[in-house]
């Protein structure tokens, strides 16, 4: 009885958020708004015993995600008066259309056989602990391998971007001189052993 | 439960994990004219890591761990040595080209350390999340490589095409993954092999592995799927170039050796139509495309198209006749003289480049009048390219057309009629470059003056040449190492 009480709220709350997210004018409400929409699904994933879904939809959609729009939104600036008139005119009959064939699908979908001869539905989540706990114990043993080389992975992805997004690779005195020429041309001036470089 | 670690069978992963976490901090506290220390850092870590490469494989045997996802085996120590030998190399052709230039930064180093640990990493991988991971990690610090010249808008655009069209790939490939997964209920390759031939929808497994294949296909540049290949490679550093052109390339036949063989061996009519349409069709385009090339780069780069259609030819007639355990040993041996060959020819390359800051054909007229042996050097690497006795790349040539002829069948001979005219046209690039060294005069702009080569420079040159030459006299050497890697 709970379980249904809470569906039909966080229903409510996702349904409405997500409609005036799309009729929102100012871009950090939509964003705020979208945040909403995502945490009340999160809620509906714990309703289904998918707890660590829930988990990873905060972490990743509301946490990484829309911090990423709200941080593009904060770069280009942000006009109160943000100007709605659609450049690409076709663009809301499609979406129409689309948001028509997906709704369609959806219902013909449900209940549905798949290719592997179950239906659709809430898999087995009987022994003992809850999903958090059983993709742990996955994690931590037969997929350990991976999952020690992907923190590797991640950390050099963090020291690639910082390699990229610096501005320059030269010693400090060199960058002064860049700057002092006041562009990005090659600088033979500072060094001698660069005339024989960065060739072909 | 403890997943049973073997630190013997992991130790050259961990060398060269502990060598990236330390190269990175203490890049930090070498002053920039003492740099070169971050180098021999790395250096000294890839040696290191041969070590325990050597006793693992002195020992014997097999090793297993996480209920057979990783494999420490003949084959995988075979190829591990490979990739660590090959990233030496790329180390000696780096330290210089990297350490004089406008662009030092000693992450590069890092970089390159982490792409090779994903390429140990794939070799012992026997399940589809370790393979992914391995691609990956071999993939995202060669991304950051490619555009190593930030002020160079050539460069630029090599790192934004391949990161694209290899991000695009991996979304194919693990989607592909995912159905094989729903399809067999299983990860590992060994499970994966049980459950294939049982499956009752067929042509969705064939949609399944081809996808995954598709993957793999963008990694070793095989046609349809090249089209980043000569603009990246000409874009990128050279050493880059060479790292990628050999030591990628490499990794992702290696991952297509273990998902074919280990995996879908038993339902070649998954893979094999494929891969024989890939093969064919990279020998010819990447052989025809590298005749009208007029810059060094990107005529390797074409090559390295066409070499890499040699190498799917044995994949794709594994199946058939008897040709299953000659394909793979073809498989490997090829890899192996291939790493040589092209890592000897951009090293070339890299250093004619100091003298004329050029990579167009034209300007190597008369190269064999001033600097004979460069000349000499180029013309080993560029004919044993081509296979031409008694240097390496004859062998490779050799076991490849053996598994064709081992396989028997129509469809194997067909490829091999199309490979051997192939081979011939092959010969007309490489004769040119040859050619244009040998007989061309000495064109105005460039300065005949002998030019200092660094000592890592001639140290990686001489390696492969050593490698070409001993290996096309002897080739019972690399003949012994395939067979090995095939079971014994």
């Amino acid at each position: 009885m709970a379980e249904f009480v809470i569906f039909f709220i966080m229903a409510a709350v996702a349904l409405g958020a997500a409609i005036s997210m799309v009729l929102a004018r100012n871009p950090v409400h939509a964003a705020l708004l979208l945040v909403t929409v995502l945490v009340a699904i999160a809620v509906m994933f714990l309703l289904q015993d998918a707890q660590l879904l829930a988990a990873v939809q905060i972490i990743v959609y509301a946490g990484a995600i829309v911090i990423l729009f709200l941080f593009v939104i904060m770069l280009l600036g942000v006009d109160k008066s943000e100007s709605l008139h659609d450049p690409v005119r076709s663009q809301r009959p499609a979406a129409i259309v689309l948001g028509v064939v997906g709704l369609a699908e959806l219902l013909f979908l449900v209940g549905h056989h798949w290719a592997t001869g179950t239906s659709s539905g809430p898999g087995l989540n009987d022994g003992s602990g809850g999903n958090v706990e059983r993709v742990a114990r996955s994690l931590f043993t037969s997929y350990l391998w991976p999952f020690e080389v992907t923190a590797i992975l991640l950390v050099v992805a963090v020291v690639g971007g910082v390699v990229l997004a610096r501005r320059s690779g030269l010693p400090p005195q060199q960058e002064l001189e860049l700057e002092r020429d006041d562009d990005d041309t090659e600088p033979d001036a500072m060094t001698e052993s660069t005339s024989e470089v960065s060739a072909p | 439960m403890n997943p049973g670690w073997d630190f013997h069978a992991i130790a050259p992963e961990i060398i060269i994990s502990a060598t990236i976490i330390v190269v990175l901090i203490a890049d930090f506290f070498f002053q920039y004219r003492r740099r070169f220390q971050t180098s021999q850092l790395a250096t000294i870590g890839v040696l290191a890591a041969m070590v325990p490469v050597v006793t693992l494989a002195v020992n014997g045997g097999t090793r297993q761990m996480f209920g057979g996802a990783f494999v420490v085996d003949p084959y995988s120590l075979a190829l591990t040595g490979f990739f660590l030998a090959a990233a030496y190399v790329t180390l000696l052709l780096s330290v210089d080209y990297i350490g004089d230039g406008d662009y030092y930064q000693g992450e590069f180093y890092v970089l390159l350390l982490t792409s090779l640990l994903g390429m140990m990493v794939m070799t012992s991988a026997r399940d589809l999340i370790t393979i992914f991971v391995a691609l990956e990690t071999i993939s995202i610090p060669t991304f950051v490589l490619a555009g190593w010249r930030k002020h160079d808008p050539k460069s630029n655009e090599a790192a934004i095409k391949y990161y694209l069209i290899g991000v695009l790939s991996s979304a194919i490939m693990l989607y592909g993954m995912s159905l094989v997964f729903g399809l067999t209920g299983s990860t590992l390759l060994r499970d994966i092999a049980l459950a294939a031939p049982r499956t009752p929808h067929t042509s969705l497994l064939i949609v399944a592995v081809f996808l995954t294949l598709v993957g793999f296909a963008f990694k070793v540049s095989a046609v349809p799927f090249h089209f980043w290949v000569p603009d990246t490679y000409e874009g990128a550093p050279t050493p880059v170039t060479a790292f990628l052109s050999v030591s990628s390339k490499a990794g992702g036949f290696v991952a297509m050796l273990s998902i074919v063989f280990f995996g879908f061996f038993a339902v070649p009519d998954t893979w094999q139509p494929a891969l024989w349409v890939l093969a064919a069709a990279s020998m010819v385009l990447g052989n025809l495309a590298a005749l009208r090339q007029t810059n060094i780069v990107r005529m390797l780069a074409y090559s390295s198209i066409a070499q890499g259609g040699f190498i799917l030819v044995p994949f794709a007639v594994a199946a058939d006749g008897h040709a299953a355990r000659s394909s793979f040993e073809a498989v490997v041996i090829y890899l192996l003289i291939y790493g040589a060959m092209n890592l000897g020819a951009f090293a070339v390359v890299i250093a004619f480049a100091r003298r004329t800051r050029s990579a167009e054909i034209s300007t190597y007229g008369g190269l064999g009048s001033y600097a004979p042996s460069f000349a000499v050097l180029m013309t080993v690497f560029l004919l044993s390219l081509a296979g031409l006795p008694p240097l390496a790349g004859w062998f490779a040539k050799f076991v490849m057309f053996r598994s064709v002829l081992d396989a028997g069948t129509p469809g194997a001979t067909v490829l091999g009629v199309i490979a051997a005219v192939m081979s011939v046209v092959a010969f007309f690039y490489y004769l040119r470059v040859v050619r244009e060294m040998w007989f061309h005069p000495v064109p105005d702009s460039v300065n005949p003056e002998p030019v200092q080569i660094p000592l890592a420079l001639n140290a990686a040159i001489g390696i492969c040449a050593a490698i070409v030459l001993i290996v096309g006299i002897y080739p019972q050497v690399f003949a012994r190492i395939g067979e090995l890697a095939a079971g014994g």
